[in-house]
């Protein structure tokens, strides 16, 4: 069992289902919810995440801007950050790159892929 | 006949056949107004028709999920019942009670890694929402410039895109099921540029 608590973003309530069951599948047990940026933030502001794996394409606060965000805040500056998203042009990934996530898996993406990405970034 | 009373009459004839092309051009105006009104009023039906497809096959996932869910929790239930009863027939003659609960725990396993092949699988439905809300907004994108024809066409001035009506929606326009723009190996060496020295 690992021990960290992981914040799972994304505005589709099946993907959320399907990432929280990928991650208990690999030995993750605490992870909350958040529908997009706006909500993750409110979230962050009541408890603390070792860990945010964030889609793009959202509501009220999409996937890129809520990454901007985080960064720009001294406390989350280090916060691991993982983008899983369907968002796979090269621009949007250098975009994601610069602003400041720590790797970047495309949808529909292999429950090998989405552990092997926490596992590196937690090595780093 | 006079020049000035032949340009008169030239003059005339040029307006009579201007006015007789208005005429024709307003007809057909008023020929296309009623199929450009009715294409208009049918995009609204079109996209409830997707965002219906859309909510249908959320809830449907959802209840998938639901009873993935429930036999994951029953099979490890089962794999952990098992595990517990193995080490108490060791050392007895029961070698092939114990083979049995072998083959049962590699059964529930087995039955495990296809739920999660399901889980996987149901990627699917965020997929196929994003190309339906791509849809959706392009139909929508298609109302909007029909009405705005109309608008000008009835005499009222084109609010340009201030009247324009589109439901917020957020989709990727490239979301694909197969087919990935960057495959993963060349993300991860953005993120991890090999050494090249």
């Amino acid at each position: 069992m690992h021990d960290i608590k992981i914040l799972a973003v994304d505005d589709s309530p099946t993907m959320r289902r399907i990432i929280i069951n990928t991650l208990r599948r690999a030995g993750y047990n605490d992870i909350k919810e958040a529908t997009d940026g706006k909500d993750a933030l409110a979230k962050m502001k009541i408890d603390n995440y070792d860990f945010i794996i964030t889609d793009w394409n959202m509501p009220e606060m999409d996937g890129l801007t809520f990454v901007h965000t985080l960064r720009a805040t001294e406390e989350y500056k280090t916060l691991p950050i993982l983008m899983v998203t369907t968002r796979s042009v090269k621009d949007d990934i250098v975009q994601a790159l610069k602003a400041g996530v720590n790797n970047y898996i495309v949808k529909p993406f292999t429950p090998d892929t989405l552990k092997q990405k926490i596992e590196q970034i937690l090595a780093d | 006949m006079s020049d000035s009373s032949n340009l008169q009459n030239q003059i005339q004839n040029e307006v009579f056949e201007l006015a007789k092309s208005i005429n024709n051009v307003v007809g057909q105006f008023r020929d296309i107004q009623r199929p450009l009104a009715e294409s208009q009023a049918k995009v609204p039906k079109a996209t409830r028709q997707l965002d219906k497809i859309n909510e249908q096959t959320e809830a449907a996932t959802q209840r998938m999920l639901d009873m993935i869910e429930q036999i994951q929790a029953r099979e490890e239930a089962t794999i952990d019942g098992l595990s517990h009863l193995r080490p108490q027939i060791e050392g007895k003659d029961m070698t092939h009670f114990r083979d049995l609960i072998d083959r049962l725990i590699e059964h529930a396993n087995h039955n495990l890694d296809d739920t999660y092949t399901l889980v996987d699988n149901l990627q699917f439905q965020d997929i196929t929402a994003q190309q339906m809300n791509h849809a959706a907004w392009l139909l929508e994108d298609i109302e909007n410039k029909l009405r705005r024809i109309l608008t000008v066409m009835q005499g009222y001035d084109d609010q340009g895109e201030d009247n324009d009506r589109h439901r917020e929606r957020v989709f990727d326009p490239n979301a694909d099921l197969v087919t990935k723009r960057t495959a993963q190996e060349d993300i991860d060496n953005l993120f991890s540029p090999k050494d090249e020295s």
